[in-house]
């Protein structure tokens, strides 16, 4: 029952839609008592030989009345209750997709995206769930179950309708029962479809290596032992599923007996008429839904508190990055100043950084070689506020990063990772990401400048080609050029290339660095690379080392100190010299 | 953004000539389990039946003992013997019903899927580089899934005819006239199934749309978050979201206005007002004559039977076309020829030194732009043989040849000197 109350905000909000489903709910009860009482009156004036026309007229008028009346209660209750809950659904899925966009990395980080979006599908469905069929189960159990009991112990006969409900509450224990049971090994089938799923996944993602090793028939058995698997589980399901009607069957039969007995005993004795038992077995009938209802109940309550629990825990948590409602409005410019004395990740007590201190006047480029894990990505994400806890801080234009509003730092600066995603959408779409309203001439001229602007026109419907999940796989070199002219749309003052050009060839890597080069006159650059060739024009290398700046320097001036650099280069020189050879 | 591609997988009619022939080729995959299907469909009847006889036992209770007082508790546990005793009846057979047919339905399901995997493995390598992997396993899991769904459409339908019919005839036998009387709703009755699943299987399509929809956008905005942060634009995409989002609450609304109009509230309608029918039909007799106050009961309860399970079959009713549009695309690739070269009738002998030798080999994925042209070459045993070159130059196509993942063209692979 706490879920009712912690969805109490709801309903308060929504009192107005509620109290209409409930008085559609009210109504629809109070005139379906109608019909079986009025078969019996006819049958006991009929019995009597009492008819006279103009009572049948009013009893016929009477009945067809409450049959407009019934379709119009169950519309209104059906739109009110079932329309709120898809609201509740629809409302709580944006809430949870806006607070998605805000958090920090580290919580994409502790929760995967497939947990994500199960909350923001199951649970939210369990929880329109205790919106729509919850509160009719609750509202249907008390108003229809309520109603048709009063009506069988006033309109016809106390004592019969105490024994003859007795079995009832079994309905509701069955349902409870089963439907607790099946959820289970419903539960059970999912996770085995998943595992067919996994299976086929591989199968055909694989399909090259099984075919090259000859484990067609290995892997065929495999699936289909998966397959006899599944159905050994669903066959539970199934039989499970197929008994909720036979129990119930049998549970009104018990109820039956008495009526039968008790019922003609009492019919024999003068003390009801036939009509009135005619009246009580319609009622009876009645009953069987709301005393399921509330088997249910408890299971649709159960399942949306557990549901809910997840989903608010989620809305619980905060970003670590906290947006200066009062800071600086005006877009930064000039110079960065990199002062960062240690940071480390937030759940690791290592420095992933250490007393790393670097300037890059308006206009120059600095360029970030080192190992692979040195840290080099880590010093560029501390720039794009991925990360606030660090001890130091970091100057754009002259104000610490943290005190801009992420409003006017993040639009001015491009950053290009390695491994970029790529929305399923058009090129140009992808291009323009940062700026939608951008012509077409502007997405060009952005293709240009990133060296894919002859590949786009090759491409079958140009511009309009569709990438991404459902539209044409691009090479690694592709997506990194498409991301490269994403980042360069929005003319940034700060361009981040994060080993942005570690897919492309020698020869394009050296077009887009000197069309950078010509663009960006007064704009800063960071590169990081593993490939030196990337960032020997930079006006200032800083090597890399364990989160530690070893050497920096211009090209020539690590040339000359004949450290890591030099070795790397010279190595790197002879490889390009070697595949130069081959070809 | 764009959901052209969205549409178009759901909007596509079938003409009636092609759908009837996938329900055909459905009914072929049903064959191997038809015994579970028919023994279910045998139990439907028979539940049908018991219900015929249920309200007669009544109604000769009524009627004979009741009503007369000639009745003592002996004949009242008789009666109330009887009708549990039918009531147990009822309730095995629903179950062994129930159970064999979502049991076949079941065995039917897997084995689909198996045939299909089995197929997917005699397909070339050819199919799978022009068909995306993840459209391929949709056949496999997702698209089996809908024509299983279909098949539990036509257990709705069994069950509501054999309830319709049965319920029929069992008012015929009370009374002729009433019965025929009430073939008088049959036509607004037909007229409101068809508009129902005409309509709603429109809204319900779209409704569908808009949720894949929803959720491919709501995967993209979880995995693409760190562009969407990079480059601000939370505040668009959650727009974009909401559009998304209220769009497919329209059509939900939609769908349960139409739910409430023509299913459950509407079929109670006409079940009302056969009621009114039959009563007043009895009400002008007993203006007369002595009406028995159980065939009144027995009438009014055979008419319950006859509208009771029509709103279940008919929510049911928009899986027919999904399980079409599914059934289509899987026999599609099991229609495929684009097969695997053919393993050699004859064993033959296995590798014993490995020596290769190419003969003006020629060969091209697309048949029309060869990617080796006339290639010979001779690997000895012992040697090693370097294949370098630009990318796309051809050194995986002699590899993928050699590995017969494609049939070749002309020329000669020869192993051992044998061709392979």
């Amino acid at each position: 029952m706490s879920i009712f109350i912690k969805l109490g905000w709801y309903f308060k909000q929504e009192w107005k839609i509620y109290l209409i489903g409930l008085f559609g709910l009210l109504l629809t009860a109070l005139v379906g008592i109608v019909p079986p009482r009025i078969i019996g009156v006819l049958v006991d004036t009929i019995h009597n030989g009492k008819l006279s026309g103009q009572s049948l007229l009013v009893l016929l008028g009477v009945l067809t009345l409450a049959a407009f009346a019934q379709y119009g209660a169950r519309y209104m209750w059906r739109t009110a209750i079932w329309g709120e809950a898809a609201k509740l659904e629809k409302v709580l899925r944006n809430r949870l997709f806006k607070h998605y966009t805000e958090m920090d990395l580290e919580f994409f980080q502790k929760y995967r995206t497939g947990d994500l979006m199960a909350h923001a599908t199951n649970d939210l469905s369990a929880i329109q769930r205790v919106a729509g069929g919850g509160i009719l189960q609750f509202a249907d159990s008390m108003i229809t179950g309520g109603t048709t009991l009063i009506a069988m112990i006033t309109l016809i006969d106390w004592r019969l309708t105490l024994i003859a409900i007795i079995p009832f509450p079994l309905l509701a224990v069955m349902a409870r029962y089963l439907g607790t049971k099946i959820h289970i090994a419903f539960r059970d089938s999912q996770a085995a479809f998943s595992r067919l799923n996994n299976k086929a996944e591989e199968s055909i993602t694989g399909i090259k290596v099984i075919k090259g090793l000859g484990q067609q028939q290995e892997d065929m058995d495999d699936f289909n032992n998966q397959v006899a698997t599944t159905i050994n589980i669903n066959r539970r399901v199934n039989r499970l599923d197929s008994l909720f009607d036979p129990m119930t069957t049998m549970i009104i039969a018990l109820s039956y007996v008495v009526t039968i007995v008790y019922g003609g005993y009492l019919v024999t004795n003068g003390s009801i008429t036939i009509g009135s038992l005619v009246s009580f077995v319609s009622y009876l009938a009645m009953m069987v839904w709301p005393m399921f209802a509330v088997g249910m109940l408890f299971n649709t309550l159960e399942r949306g508190n557990a549901s809910y629990d997840r989903v608010m825990d989620l809305l619980k948590q905060k970003s670590a990055i906290i947006d200066d409602a009062d800071g600086v409005d005006k877009a930064p410019k000039g110079e960065i100043d990199y002062h960062i004395q240690k940071f480390s990740y937030p759940d690791d007590q290592r420095a992933a950084l250490q007393n790393i201190n670097f300037k890059v006047p308006a206009g120059h480029t600095v360029g970030l070689v080192g190992k692979v894990g040195s840290g080099k990505s880590t010093i560029l994400r501390l720039i794009l506020r991925q990360f606030d806890n660090y001890q130091g801080s970091i100057q754009f234009g002259g104000i610490d990063i943290k005190h801009y509003k992420l409003d006017a730092l993040i639009p001015a600066i491009g950053y290009v990772p390695q491994d970029t995603f790529l929305f399923s959408d058009t090129i140009r779409e992808n291009i323009r990401f940062a700026r939608p309203e951008s012509s077409q001439a502007q997405v060009e001229e952005a293709a240009q400048k990133s060296d894919l602007y002859e590949q786009i026109q090759a491409m079958p419907d140009g511009y309009d080609t569709a990438v991404g999940e459902e539209g044409i796989s691009l090479s690694g070199g592709q997506r990194q050029r498409l991301a490269i002219a994403r980042a360069l749309l929005i003319n940034p003052e700060l361009l981040i290339l994060d080993d942005a050009l570690s897919a492309v060839d020698a020869e394009t890597e050296t077009q887009i660095l000197a069309n950078l080069h010509a663009e960006r006159q007064n704009k800063t650059t960071i590169i990081s690379a593993h490939r030196l060739s990337s960032v020997m024009n930079a006006d200032e290398i800083l090597v890399i080392d364990d989160g530690q700046i070893v050497e920096r320097g211009t090209h020539a001036e690590l040339m000359a100190r004949g450290g890591w650099y030099r070795e790397m280069f010279e190595r790197q020189e002879l490889e390009t010299k070697v595949k130069g050879g081959a070809n | 953004m764009d959901n052209s591609k969205h549409q178009s997988a759901w909007s596509k009619s079938i003409p009636f000539g092609e759908q009837m022939r996938i329900i055909g080729r459905l009914f072929h995959y049903a064959a191997p389990y038809k015994w579970y299907f028919y023994f279910s469909v045998g139990f439907s009847i028979a539940v049908a039946v018991v219900n015929i006889y249920l309200p007669r036992i009544i109604q000769v209770y009524m009627d004979s003992h009741l009503v007369v007082g000639r009745t003592d508790f002996q004949m009242m546990w008789f009666f109330a013997g009887l009708y549990f005793f039918g009531m147990v009846m009822k309730a095995i057979m629903q179950f062994v019903q129930s159970y064999l047919y979502e049991m076949g339905a079941e065995y039917m399901l897997e084995n689909t899927r198996r045939k299909l995997f089995a197929k997917l493995h005699t397909l070339g390598m050819r199919y799978f580089d022009q068909t995306p992997s993840g459209s391929i396993l949709s056949r496999l899991t997702n698209d089996t899934m809908a024509f299983a769904n279909f098949w539990a459409l036509f257990n709705s339908l069994v069950v509501t005819i054999s309830a319709m019919v049965s319920s029929f005839i069992a008012m015929y036998m009370v009374d002729l006239k009433i019965s025929l009387w009430l073939l008088v709703f049959m036509p607004f009755l037909f007229v409101m199934v068809w508009y129902y699943q005409r309509y709603s299987t429109r809204v319900y399509r779209r409704m569908r749309e808009r949720l894949s929809l929803l959720n491919a956008k709501l995967a993209e905005g979880i995995t693409g978050i760190s562009v969407i942060q990079q480059f601000r634009q939370e505040k668009r995409i959650n727009e974009e979201f909401n559009g998304t989002n209220d769009q497919y609450y329209n059509t939900r609304k939609a769908m349960i206005r139409i739910n409430s109009l023509l299913l459950n509230p509407m079929i109670n309608l006409f079940y009302a007002l056969g009621t009114v029918l039959v009563l007043g039909m009895f009400g002008v007799r007993g203006l007369h004559a002595y009406v028995a106050a159980g065939v009144i009961y027995a009438f009014i309860t055979y008419l319950n039977n006859f509208y009771n399970p029509m709103s279940e079959m008919m929510d049911r009713l928009s899986d027919f076309q999904d399980g079409v549009v599914a059934g289509s695309r899987v026999f599609r690739i099991m229609d495929d020829q684009t097969v695997e070269p053919q393993q050699h009738p004859v064993k033959g002998a296995t590798i014993t030194r490995g020596k290769i030798e190419f003969r003006h080999v020629t060969f091209s994925y697309d048949n029309v732009n060869p990617v080796l042209h006339d290639v010979s070459f001779v690997a000895e045993p012992g040697q090693t043989v370097a294949l370098v070159g630009e990318t796309g130059s051809g050194k995986t196509s002699i590899i993928n040849v050699m590995m017969r993942f494609y049939e070749f063209g002309e020329g000669q692979i020869l192993l051992d000197d044998r061709d392979i």
